[in-house]
Protein backbone atom coordinates (compact mmCIF):
# COMPACT_ATOMS: atom_id res chain seq x y z
CA UNK A 1 0.00 0.00 0.00
CA UNK A 2 1.17 3.17 -0.89
CA UNK A 3 2.11 5.55 2.11
CA UNK A 4 1.36 8.89 1.89
CA UNK A 5 3.99 11.20 3.00
CA UNK A 6 2.80 14.25 4.99
CA UNK A 7 4.18 16.97 3.69
CA UNK A 8 7.44 18.64 4.95
CA UNK A 9 7.08 22.18 6.92
CA UNK A 10 10.11 22.43 8.60
CA UNK A 11 12.14 25.02 6.87
CA UNK A 12 15.20 24.48 8.82
CA UNK A 13 17.77 27.22 8.32
CA UNK A 14 16.40 27.96 5.26
CA UNK A 15 13.55 29.20 7.16
CA UNK A 16 15.86 32.11 8.26
CA UNK A 17 15.17 33.73 4.67
CA UNK A 18 12.72 32.27 3.04
CA UNK A 19 8.95 31.38 4.58
CA UNK A 20 7.67 28.40 2.59
CA UNK A 21 3.85 28.51 3.28
CA UNK A 22 4.06 30.66 6.22
CA UNK A 23 2.30 34.04 5.40
CA UNK A 24 3.23 37.50 6.01
CA UNK A 25 3.89 37.46 9.73
CA UNK A 26 6.62 34.77 9.11
CA UNK A 27 8.66 37.59 6.86
CA UNK A 28 8.20 40.23 9.70
CA UNK A 29 9.39 37.65 12.01
CA UNK A 30 12.18 37.44 9.75
CA UNK A 31 12.86 40.77 9.46
CA UNK A 32 12.68 41.31 13.32
CA UNK A 33 15.20 38.70 13.72
CA UNK A 34 17.78 40.46 10.97
CA UNK A 35 17.00 44.07 12.34
CA UNK A 36 17.78 42.65 15.91
CA UNK A 37 21.36 41.73 14.21
CA UNK A 38 21.68 44.66 12.54
CA UNK A 39 21.12 46.73 16.09
CA UNK A 40 23.25 44.13 17.76
CA UNK A 41 26.22 45.15 15.58
CA UNK A 42 25.78 48.83 15.60
CA UNK A 43 25.31 48.69 19.30
CA UNK A 44 28.98 47.09 19.71
CA UNK A 45 30.15 50.12 17.39
CA UNK A 46 28.55 52.77 18.99
CA UNK A 47 29.53 51.90 22.31
CA UNK A 48 33.44 51.74 20.97
CA UNK A 49 32.55 55.46 19.92
CA UNK A 50 31.04 56.67 23.13
CA UNK A 51 33.85 54.90 25.03
CA UNK A 52 37.03 55.05 23.66
CA UNK A 53 37.12 57.35 21.61
CA UNK A 54 34.98 59.88 23.86
CA UNK A 55 37.28 59.35 26.78
CA UNK A 56 40.27 60.08 24.73
CA UNK A 57 39.75 63.89 25.15
CA UNK A 58 38.07 66.61 22.52
CA UNK A 59 40.51 66.30 19.58
CA UNK A 60 39.58 62.50 19.34
CA UNK A 61 36.19 63.21 19.15
CA UNK A 62 35.92 65.73 17.05
CA UNK A 63 38.45 63.83 14.64
CA UNK A 64 35.98 60.55 14.82
CA UNK A 65 32.73 63.11 14.44
CA UNK A 66 33.98 64.53 11.34
CA UNK A 67 34.35 60.98 9.84
CA UNK A 68 30.90 60.07 10.49
CA UNK A 69 29.68 62.98 9.26
CA UNK A 70 30.42 61.32 5.83
CA UNK A 71 26.95 60.73 4.04
CA UNK A 72 27.28 57.20 3.79
CA UNK A 73 27.69 56.92 7.50
CA UNK A 74 24.24 59.59 7.62
CA UNK A 75 22.73 56.41 5.54
CA UNK A 76 24.01 53.96 7.66
CA UNK A 77 22.94 56.04 10.62
CA UNK A 78 18.80 56.30 8.77
CA UNK A 79 18.77 52.51 8.47
CA UNK A 80 19.84 51.64 11.96
CA UNK A 81 16.78 54.26 12.96
CA UNK A 82 14.48 52.17 10.41
CA UNK A 83 15.78 49.09 12.10
CA UNK A 84 15.16 50.76 15.45
CA UNK A 85 11.51 51.53 14.54
CA UNK A 86 10.57 48.28 13.07
CA UNK A 87 11.96 46.31 15.33
CA UNK A 88 10.16 48.57 18.61
CA UNK A 89 6.98 48.88 17.04
CA UNK A 90 6.94 44.62 15.85
CA UNK A 91 8.19 43.76 18.77
CA UNK A 92 5.27 45.27 20.70
CA UNK A 93 3.10 43.47 18.55
CA UNK A 94 4.69 40.19 19.66
CA UNK A 95 4.36 41.45 22.84
CA UNK A 96 0.98 42.52 23.02
CA UNK A 97 -0.18 39.57 21.31
CA UNK A 98 1.74 36.81 23.40
CA UNK A 99 0.15 38.38 26.43
CA UNK A 100 -3.59 37.41 24.44
CA UNK A 101 -4.66 40.90 23.58
CA UNK A 102 -5.87 41.77 20.27
CA UNK A 103 -6.40 38.29 18.96
CA UNK A 104 -10.50 38.49 18.98
CA UNK A 105 -12.57 36.28 21.20
CA UNK A 106 -12.01 32.52 20.79
CA UNK A 107 -14.87 30.81 18.34
CA UNK A 108 -16.04 27.59 18.88
CA UNK A 109 -14.32 25.07 15.70
CA UNK A 110 -17.44 25.46 13.53
CA UNK A 111 -17.76 26.13 9.38
CA UNK A 112 -16.18 28.19 8.49
CA UNK A 113 -13.60 28.08 10.80
CA UNK A 114 -12.29 31.69 11.44
CA UNK A 115 -8.17 31.33 12.07
CA UNK A 116 -6.98 34.33 14.81
CA UNK A 117 -4.74 35.42 12.01
CA UNK A 118 -7.66 36.91 10.34
CA UNK A 119 -8.85 38.61 13.10
CA UNK A 120 -5.14 40.06 14.24
CA UNK A 121 -4.18 41.00 10.38
CA UNK A 122 -5.57 44.74 10.75
CA UNK A 123 -3.68 45.22 13.42
CA UNK A 124 -0.45 44.40 11.77
CA UNK A 125 -1.35 46.23 8.99
CA UNK A 126 -2.06 49.15 11.54
CA UNK A 127 1.48 48.60 12.63
CA UNK A 128 3.05 48.43 8.87
CA UNK A 129 1.61 51.65 8.41
CA UNK A 130 3.17 53.70 11.85
CA UNK A 131 6.51 52.43 10.75
CA UNK A 132 6.04 53.98 7.56
CA UNK A 133 4.86 57.28 8.80
CA UNK A 134 7.77 57.25 11.99
CA UNK A 135 10.26 56.31 8.99
CA UNK A 136 8.98 59.19 6.46
CA UNK A 137 9.11 61.56 10.20
CA UNK A 138 12.71 60.54 10.42
CA UNK A 139 13.55 60.69 6.55
CA UNK A 140 12.27 64.18 6.82
CA UNK A 141 14.35 65.33 9.41
CA UNK A 142 17.44 63.59 7.87
CA UNK A 143 16.85 65.26 4.61
CA UNK A 144 16.15 68.95 6.94
CA UNK A 145 19.16 68.26 9.27
CA UNK A 146 21.55 68.26 6.08
CA UNK A 147 23.78 65.73 5.27
CA UNK B 1 11.34 27.31 33.60
CA UNK B 2 14.64 29.77 33.93
CA UNK B 3 14.22 30.08 30.29
CA UNK B 4 10.55 31.45 30.93
CA UNK B 5 12.19 34.16 33.47
CA UNK B 6 14.98 35.05 30.79
CA UNK B 7 12.10 35.27 28.06
CA UNK B 8 10.12 37.47 30.73
CA UNK B 9 12.71 40.09 31.27
CA UNK B 10 13.09 39.91 27.42
CA UNK B 11 9.65 41.21 26.93
CA UNK B 12 10.19 43.99 30.22
CA UNK B 13 13.62 45.05 28.47
CA UNK B 14 12.19 45.07 24.91
CA UNK B 15 9.40 47.83 26.41
CA UNK B 16 11.50 49.60 28.13
CA UNK B 17 14.31 50.38 25.27
CA UNK B 18 11.50 51.05 22.93
CA UNK B 19 11.03 54.17 25.80
CA UNK B 20 14.44 55.07 26.38
CA UNK B 21 16.15 54.46 22.79
CA UNK B 22 12.84 56.57 21.80
CA UNK B 23 14.05 59.94 23.54
CA UNK B 24 17.77 59.00 22.56
CA UNK B 25 17.29 58.67 19.42
CA UNK B 26 14.45 61.71 18.72
CA UNK B 27 17.12 64.06 20.72
CA UNK B 28 19.85 62.95 18.57
CA UNK B 29 18.21 63.00 15.36
CA UNK B 30 15.03 64.96 15.36
CA UNK B 31 16.34 68.18 15.94
CA UNK B 32 14.31 70.07 12.79
CA UNK B 33 10.87 68.57 13.77
CA UNK B 34 12.19 68.98 18.06
CA UNK B 35 12.91 72.69 16.76
CA UNK B 36 9.65 73.32 15.36
CA UNK B 37 7.77 72.83 18.56
CA UNK B 38 10.54 74.91 20.51
CA UNK B 39 12.86 72.78 21.65
CA UNK B 40 16.36 73.67 20.68
CA UNK B 41 19.13 70.87 21.23
CA UNK B 42 21.84 72.52 19.48
CA UNK B 43 24.66 70.63 17.56
CA UNK B 44 24.32 67.64 19.51
CA UNK B 45 27.45 65.63 18.18
CA UNK B 46 29.64 68.88 19.08
CA UNK B 47 31.92 68.01 22.07
CA UNK B 48 30.95 71.23 24.05
CA UNK B 49 27.20 69.46 23.86
CA UNK B 50 28.72 66.27 24.51
CA UNK B 51 30.19 66.86 27.31
CA UNK B 52 27.19 69.03 28.47
CA UNK B 53 25.50 66.73 28.96
CA UNK B 54 27.90 64.05 30.17
CA UNK B 55 27.66 66.30 33.38
CA UNK B 56 24.22 65.82 33.62
CA UNK B 57 23.12 62.90 36.03
CA UNK B 58 20.27 62.76 34.40
CA UNK B 59 21.35 62.14 31.67
CA UNK B 60 24.05 59.61 32.47
CA UNK B 61 21.50 57.86 34.31
CA UNK B 62 19.46 57.62 31.05
CA UNK B 63 22.31 56.23 29.11
CA UNK B 64 23.58 53.51 32.21
CA UNK B 65 19.93 52.58 32.18
CA UNK B 66 19.59 52.14 28.57
CA UNK B 67 22.56 50.27 28.44
CA UNK B 68 21.71 47.80 31.30
CA UNK B 69 18.53 47.20 29.35
CA UNK B 70 20.18 47.29 26.13
CA UNK B 71 22.90 44.82 26.69
CA UNK B 72 20.94 42.33 27.89
CA UNK B 73 18.08 42.77 25.41
CA UNK B 74 20.77 42.03 22.25
CA UNK B 75 22.42 39.62 24.18
CA UNK B 76 19.56 37.65 25.16
CA UNK B 77 18.59 37.89 21.55
CA UNK B 78 21.76 36.69 20.00
CA UNK B 79 21.82 33.74 22.99
CA UNK B 80 18.10 32.83 21.66
CA UNK B 81 18.94 33.16 17.66
CA UNK B 82 22.05 31.19 18.55
CA UNK B 83 20.61 28.24 20.85
CA UNK B 84 18.10 28.10 17.97
CA UNK B 85 20.45 25.55 16.26
CA UNK B 86 20.08 23.62 18.92
CA UNK B 87 23.90 22.37 19.71
CA UNK B 88 24.60 20.24 22.34
CA UNK B 89 23.84 20.99 26.11
CA UNK B 90 27.75 21.53 26.81
CA UNK B 91 27.71 24.07 23.56
CA UNK B 92 25.06 25.06 25.00
CA UNK B 93 26.26 26.11 28.36
CA UNK B 94 29.79 27.13 26.64
CA UNK B 95 27.45 29.73 24.39
CA UNK B 96 25.67 31.46 27.38
CA UNK B 97 28.86 31.67 29.53
CA UNK B 98 30.32 33.40 26.87
CA UNK B 99 27.74 36.03 25.94
CA UNK B 100 27.48 36.60 30.22
CA UNK B 101 30.80 37.23 30.24
CA UNK B 102 31.09 39.19 27.12
CA UNK B 103 27.78 40.86 28.76
CA UNK B 104 29.35 42.11 31.81
CA UNK B 105 33.11 43.02 30.05
CA UNK B 106 31.16 45.42 28.02
CA UNK B 107 29.20 46.41 30.88
CA UNK B 108 32.06 47.63 33.30
CA UNK B 109 33.56 49.23 30.51
CA UNK B 110 30.70 51.42 29.72
CA UNK B 111 29.53 52.23 32.60
CA UNK B 112 32.93 53.16 33.71
CA UNK B 113 33.61 55.73 31.00
CA UNK B 114 29.95 58.21 32.10
CA UNK B 115 30.31 57.91 35.48
CA UNK B 116 33.75 59.05 34.72
CA UNK B 117 33.12 61.82 32.35
CA UNK B 118 30.41 63.33 35.35
CA UNK B 119 33.22 65.00 36.96
CA UNK B 120 35.26 66.14 34.03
Amino acid sequence: MRQVQPRRNYLGIGGWVWAGNYKLERYLYILHRVTGLGILLFLLAHLTMTTIFRIQGQDIWEATMSILHNPWFKIGEYLVVVALIYHSLNGLRLIIQELGFLLGKPTPPIYPYQDSLRKKRPWTMAMIGIILVLCLVFFYDFIAGGW
Amino acid sequence: MRNTYLWFIQLVTGILIAVLAGIHTVWMHLDAILGFFGVDVGEVTAWQSMIERSRETMWASLYIALLVVVLYHALNGLRNIILELTPSARIGRIVTWTIAAFGIIVFIWSVYVPISLLTK
